[in-house]
């Protein structure tokens, strides 16, 4: 009988622990560095107020984390730029869906120059000209006759894909210095006079804002966000969350949470811009 | 006693300073020594940096699928076994990437009795027109079915009609590809040889065979919805070697002289069909019509022997396949498939000889073990146009071939 008991009583707390193990719901969210602290952010606030979730959150880049997403080892994929079509095509092959986007966050990619640097605004054309290696000094910006060192992401990044798309158009120059993350691009630059760096608003701390114009005519911003909810700032994206499918259950309840008042005033408290 | 005491005082705090300055000294001299070798570490650390910088220009992937098939009774001639174990396929692909845009690729194949190269090219990025690349080497030719890699497809081998017009799927030649970034739109145009792979692929004309793909893509988020649709045409021709006679469709001989340029021209129209339906759902469809003079050689499969074409022939074709493929779970797919390929529409029945139809039924199951590994189970139902060839081929009196066939693989890729 005694031993009956046991075995019940095992049973029992076993039953319990698979139980409580079941009942806590675990996402994992993998991708964007530039989003990796808005998305740690979001997951410690959501777990506080429901504690059976786990939000498991790392970064890696965009890349990563959409790789990560066709081969099935995360529920969210965090990019700072717009899925590929040959990623909308493998995500096609393996789960027969086109993936569902969700943009979450707006940021202003933003030009991060050294503080003692003479230069203040740039125009879409000279940051091309720069990061292709057309301009290599700063005298031909309006600045001290030294030599442009030019700080970037490696490929794996969005912001990575998104400065060449959108502002660089062409092949990057062999000089961009590629670094694993934002913070260490912002660093870099706050530690060389003669720096020069992009990445998330929300970055840049001890390095200064490049004032950004569209073209020699046109007004230059910063983003703000104001510039950044009027679309003045010329360098402005979303920031997405993927997923496989359309949001479910314990998934659809986080994700509205993000898309809600709650989720998007914590977008402004790190820095970045609420959707709507 | 204050002289003795001003003494001893002295001689301490001489002793402690002469100690501090030595151990001043050598702190100094540790420091100096880490110093040193701090700045060697931070030498091979950059040394080992740009080595680790071409390495990650090197990218090497491969699968392999094993296999296991179980033959009907008239695909099994006398004392041949009933089944077999073998490698279809054991590819190792390399990709080096020595800068933005600029891509080579070699992908050989290990497979059981073959030893092949199917991949041999080089892709660029064309300088100031952004989304087009300029491929030039041996690849896939630019049709849906025969781009879809074999390590994703949901079904063990492509479509009869597929593999008869398109043998050994790749081609040597040049291609132009647009892949829209802002427009959903993909274009491809090549220009190949059009005498397949291996020895014999070198020109035997000078004129190239062109072959064109469009595909639209259209996007409805809100239904989880998306359609492709597209269309292809082949122009090309086969110059002819011998003056043997031409057959065409219709059965009539017709003479041809050395030299002689063969028709090979085609149409094709596509659709693909995905739905974010309790876990995705999709529908893909191809027809093809058109003129095939192409002495091809079909590629033997499990369901089919190797069938060599006749040389100087040409013949009206046409064929279509359409997948249905539901995802049930993460992990699993259920997948039906049905095609049929008619090699000569204009003969039929005992005139057809040995050019009968084909309709094939295919139900498979697919088993994604992890993101390596997958597991599937294939059944393929063949029914042929019935012919008194085909009694021959059977021996058995019967027009129509049991040759289904059960085929179970393990893939492993990395």
């Amino acid at each position: 009988m005694k031993i009956i008991n046991k075995i019940a009583a095992t049973l029992m707390v076993v039953t319990l622990f698979s139980g409580s193990a079941l009942a806590q719901a675990k996402i994992t969210v993998k991708g964007s560095d530039t989003m990796v602290i808005l998305a740690q952010k979001w997951a410690e606030l959501y777990m506080k107020t429901n504690k059976a979730s786990i939000i498991q959150v790392t970064g890696g880049g965009s890349g990563v984390g959409i790789t990560a997403l066709i081969n099935g080892t995360t529920d969210i994929a965090d990019a700072s730029r717009q899925m590929k079509q040959t990623e909308i095509e493998k995500l096609k092959a393996r789960y027969n869906t086109l993936g569902v986007e969700i943009p979450c966050a707006k940021d202003g990619v933003t030009i991060y120059l050294n503080e003692a640097n003479k230069v203040n605004e740039l125009t879409l054309k000279q940051l091309s000209d720069i990061y292709t290696g057309k301009i290599r000094n700063w005298k031909e910006l309006g600045g001290d006759d030294t030599e442009i060192r030019l700080y970037g992401r490696e490929n794996s990044s969005g912001t990575y894909v998104f400065f060449h798309d959108e502002v660089v158009k062409a092949d990057y120059s062999s000089n961009v210095q590629s670094l694993p993350g934002t913070a260490a691009v912002v660093n870099a630059v706050k530690k060389d006079i003669n720096g020069i760096g992009y990445g998330g608003a929300a970055y840049a701390v001890g390095v200064k804002h490049a004032y950004v114009k569209k073209d020699a005519n046109s007004k230059a911003y910063v983003p703000t966000a104001e510039s950044i909810a009027k679309n003045y700032y010329p360098i402005t994206r979303y920031l997405y969350m993927y997923l496989r499918n359309r949001p479910t259950g314990e998934t659809k309840k986080y994700i509205d949470w993000i898309l809600g008042s709650e989720g998007q005033s914590i977008v402004t408290e790190v820095g970045y811009f609420p959707v709507k | 006693m204050k002289k003795f005491f001003t003494l001893l005082f002295l001689s301490v705090t001489g002793i402690t300073g002469f100690a501090q300055t030595t151990v001043t000294d050598s702190l100094k001299e540790v420091i100096s020594n880490h110093e040193g070798k701090l700045t060697a570490l931070d030498e091979r650390v950059l040394v080992n940096e740009a080595d680790l910088a071409k390495l990650n220009k090197i990218k090497v992937s491969g699968y392999v699928q094993a296999q296991w098939e179980y033959y009907g009774k008239d695909l099994v001639k006398t004392n041949e076994p009933t089944n077999t174990f073998y490698i279809r396929r054991a590819r190792i692909k390399f990709t080096y990437e020595p800068a933005d845009g600029v891509k080579f690729v070699l992908q050989p194949d290990f497979s059981t009795g073959n030893l092949s190269l199917k991949d041999a090219y080089a892709v660029v990025n064309l300088p100031f027109l952004k989304d087009w690349t300029l491929w030039a080497g041996q690849f896939n030719r630019p049709d849906y079915e025969v781009e879809y890699s074999s390590s994703q497809r949901e079904v063990l081998e492509r479509s009869r009609l597929i593999r008869a017009i398109y043998p050994g799927e790749r081609e040597i030649g040049a291609k132009l590809e647009y892949i829209g970034s802002k427009v959903p739109l993909k274009f491809q145009l090549m220009a190949m040889n059009g005498n397949f792979t291996g020895a014999n692929a070198k020109d035997v004309d000078s004129r190239k065979d062109i072959m064109a793909r469009l595909v639209y893509s259209i996007k409805m988020p809100s239904a989880g919805l998306g359609i492709d649709i597209g269309g292809t045409g082949y122009f090309g021709g086969n110059k002819a070697k011998t003056n043997q006679y031409v057959l065409e469709s219709n059965g009539v001989a017709d003479s041809v002289a050395v030299g002689d340029y063969l028709k090979k021209q085609w149409f094709g129209a596509e659709i693909q069909l995905f739905a974010d339906v309790l876990g995705g759902l999709a529908l893909k469809g191809e027809y093809i019509t058109g003129t095939n003079s192409t002495p091809s050689t079909i590629a033997s499969t499990a369901t089919m022997a190797a069938k060599k074409a006749d040389p100087n022939k040409v013949n009206n074709f046409s064929g279509y396949y359409v997948y249905l493929i539901k995802n049930i779970g993460p992990k699993n797919q259920f997948v039906a498939k049905y095609d049929f390929y008619d090699p000569n529409t204009k003969l039929s029945g005992d005139a057809a000889g040995s050019n009968v139809y084909y309709k094939t039924l295919t139900l498979a199951w697919q088993c994604y073990v992890n993101d390596n590994i997958r597991i599937s189970l294939n059944y393929e139902m063949p029914q042929n146009e019935k012919s008194a060839s085909v009694k021959n081929i059977a021996g058995t009196g019967s027009t129509q071939l049991n040759d289904n066939t059960l085929g179970i693989r393990i893939q492993a890729k990395f």
